[in-house]
């Protein structure tokens, strides 16, 4: 650890400290540096960005993936996920948009549906699933592809 | 979530196949499905987890090459939930299913669904999981094979039998044990004649509730016996060999705390002779995979209890002294390679302890599930640490309080209570209770040091024990 400056230095702050740190500070916002640290005779400056590890990560962790991108793809995903509209499938298995390749598909985006109605079939085993509406309302977006495999709590569809 | 989507290769399970599986389906959580998919990947095979929504934030569910939600957070439906473990092989296209310990690892039943649906089940034939899942019937095997067995009842006692002139010729006094229960449930003790009838029908009765069976049979209550158990290892064909036990006697409700190899009480002679005896019942029924045959331990006698035919929570010591892992094996011969070594091949060397840290009080044992806020696992030469957790993760609530194992190896018994002892003063789990200060009390207890306990030895220490800090 670097010797502390004495608490002389440190107390007087000078006009040209302040304008050093005013600079520093702008320079850590135009860089990515989360940290800048400068010394010379007597006085140490560090300026330093706060961050707030969101939450749900594990500290130190990092596949290896850019941190923003990431971050903006999972706010999206994240958004979809607590639509209050988002049906998530209840199961396993292959979604199909009609019940049979070349047959129509039971809903499409503008569709209006109700309680009750089908609006996919989840395939698993060779047994056909037909996935009912949880709520009336109107299909604003359809989530899946066709013949997309699915697991449990996956966005499906979503209706408002 | 990421999807490959393959055709499943169609190989008939009971076929010799020199072919190993291109993408192995992790039937588990935790520890062990971490433990699974180390070895899958040093195989250099493809990996699916599945969990449930509380699970999503696993460390092998973020390592694996694809994952699967497969249902909520009750086991039930989830991890126990068989149509959607099938429907997640099919959509993934796995031609291999490992199912761990616990869940569906001794499931029959799971094992012939997958064989019905050309899905390799790694672990044995779904015949001798039957077998030895029904606790009568594997006494019955072991006592065909040649296995000492605990003097007992000749079957279940029924309420024609005269359970009382069982009882006697057994001699008090004798434990009631449920015939298709297994890892320590289901078993009450009549210390004397009188308390017979009181523990034949709670028994019964708990059998029933616990596991859809009052099937109930007699044995000789041993009075401080040691658990030393024996892992086998089988090709399928007849081949098989043992590598050495483990002495698990230290045990709070019969649920395993601290386990070592080679047993402190245990001659190279005893072992070798037990050995012998376990691998050459398993060749004689041509076992497939890992196995574990239990025994107590009493006045240089084992008495056979029962056999697990699944990996087991303890494995990594038996891999610490043996320098075999057992999982790889597993996989190895599920697709239907040899054995590793033969029995003249396989060396103990040092020895071997690991402690199963548990997210709880260590007095009360209440459980302590939450938000692991810090955590520094130990490391050096010859410590392990089997686990899942990291710095910011929360244990749920729905499943077992495992935090993970701390295995540590040394040349000799003494550099590795040494050794036990300085990783444990290392570890930090913060955030959560956890039964760290239980065992970092007993690796500098005289008894343990000795090696000197049995299967009631910890009840009773923590019964009379001044409050562990």
């Amino acid at each position: 650890m670097a010797r502390q400056p004495d608490d002389t230095a440190a107390a007087k702050i000078k006009s040209d400290d302040a304008a050093l740190i005013r600079e520093l500070a702008l320079l850590l916002d135009e860089t990515s540096l989360t940290e800048i640290e400068i010394e010379r005779a007597g006085l140490r400056i560090r300026v330093a960005r706060n961050i707030t590890i969101a939450a749900g990560m594990p500290a130190g962790f990092q596949p290896a993936a850019a941190a923003a991108p990431v971050a903006t793809a999972a706010t999206t995903v994240a958004d979809i996920a607590k639509h209050p509209g988002m049906v998530p499938s209840p199961m396993v298995g292959t979604a199909y948009w009609a019940s049979e390749p070349g047959a129509k598909p039971f809903i499409e985006v503008g569709s209006k549906v109700s309680v009750g109605q089908t609006l996919l079939i989840i395939e698993a085993m060779k047994t056909m699933n037909q996935i009912p509406s949880p709520r009336a309302g109107t299909v604003t977006q359809i989530l899946i592809e066709d013949g997309q495999p699915v697991e449990f709590g996956e966005p499906l569809v979503i209706i408002e | 979530m990421v999807f490959a989507i393959r055709f499943a290769t169609r190989y008939s399970p009971f076929a010799t196949r020199n072919v190993m599986f291109d993408k192995i389906l992790i039937a588990n959580r935790g520890e062990i499905a971490l433990r699974v998919l180390r070895a899958c990947k040093e195989l250099g095979i493809a990996t699916v987890a599945v969990h449930s929504t509380a699970d999503a934030d696993a460390m092998h569910v973020r390592l694996a090459d694809e994952s699967v939600c497969i249902g909520p957070p009750p086991s039930k439906d989830s991890y126990l939930n068989v149509p959607a473990l099938l429907a997640a092989c099919e959509i993934t296209g796995a031609d291999a299913v490992h199912p761990g310990y616990g869940f569906l690892s001794e499931n029959a039943r799971f094992a012939e669904i997958l064989a019905d649906h050309n899905l390799h089940f790694i672990g044995p034939k779904a015949e001798h999981i039957r077998l030895m899942g029904d606790k009568i019937e594997a006494k019955k095997t072991a006592k065909k094979l040649g296995i000492p067995v605990v003097p007992g009842s000749e079957g279940a006692v029924g309420p024609d039998d005269d359970a009382m002139a069982i009882a006697k010729a057994i001699g008090f006094p004798v434990l009631v044990k449920a015939a298709a229960g297994g890892g320590g449930r289901g078993m009450k003790v009549a210390q004397t004649a009188d308390e017979l009838a009181l523990a034949l029908s709670t028994a019964a009765h708990e059998a029933k509730s616990a596991f859809g069976d009052a099937s109930v049979y007699l044995e000789k209550y041993l009075q401080k016996p040691r658990h030393i158990e024996i892992q086998v290892l089988g090709d399928g064909r007849g081949g098989a060999i043992h590598l050495g036990e483990r002495d698990c006697s230290l045990q709070r409700r019969h649920q395993k705390v601290w386990e070592e190899g080679p047993s402190p009480v245990l001659t190279a002679a005893a072992r070798a002779r037990i050995g012998a005896t376990c691998a050459k019942a398993m060749q004689n029924m041509k076992y497939l995979g890992v196995g574990t045959i239990e025994f107590l331990f009493e006045d240089g006698e084992f008495y056979f209890i029962e056999m697990n035919t699944r990996i087991q929570v303890e494995h990594p010591v038996t891999e610490m002294i043996t320098d075999i892992d057992l999982v790889l094996e597993q996989i190895r011969i599920a697709a239907g390679g040899e054995l590793p070594a033969t029995q003249d091949q396989i060396q103990i060397i040092g020895h071997a302890i690991e402690c199963r840290v548990n997210a709880e009080n260590p007095q009360t044992f209440r459980p302590s599930p939450g938000r692991i806020s810090r955590y520094h696992p130990p490391g050096g030469l010859g410590v392990r640490i089997d686990s899942a957790v990291y710095q910011g993760y929360v244990i749920p609530p729905y499943y077992d309080s495992l935090v993970g194992k701390l295995i540590v190896h040394g040349k000799t018994r003494a550099e590795c209570l040494m050794r036990l002892r300085r990783a444990l003063d290392e570890m930090v789990v913060d955030g959560i209770e956890t039964t760290l200060p239980l065992f970092r009390a007993l690796v500098r207890e005289p008894a343990i040091i000795d090696g000197d306990y049995h299967i009631h030895w910890l009840e009773q220490y923590l019964a009379g024990s001044p409050a562990v800090s």
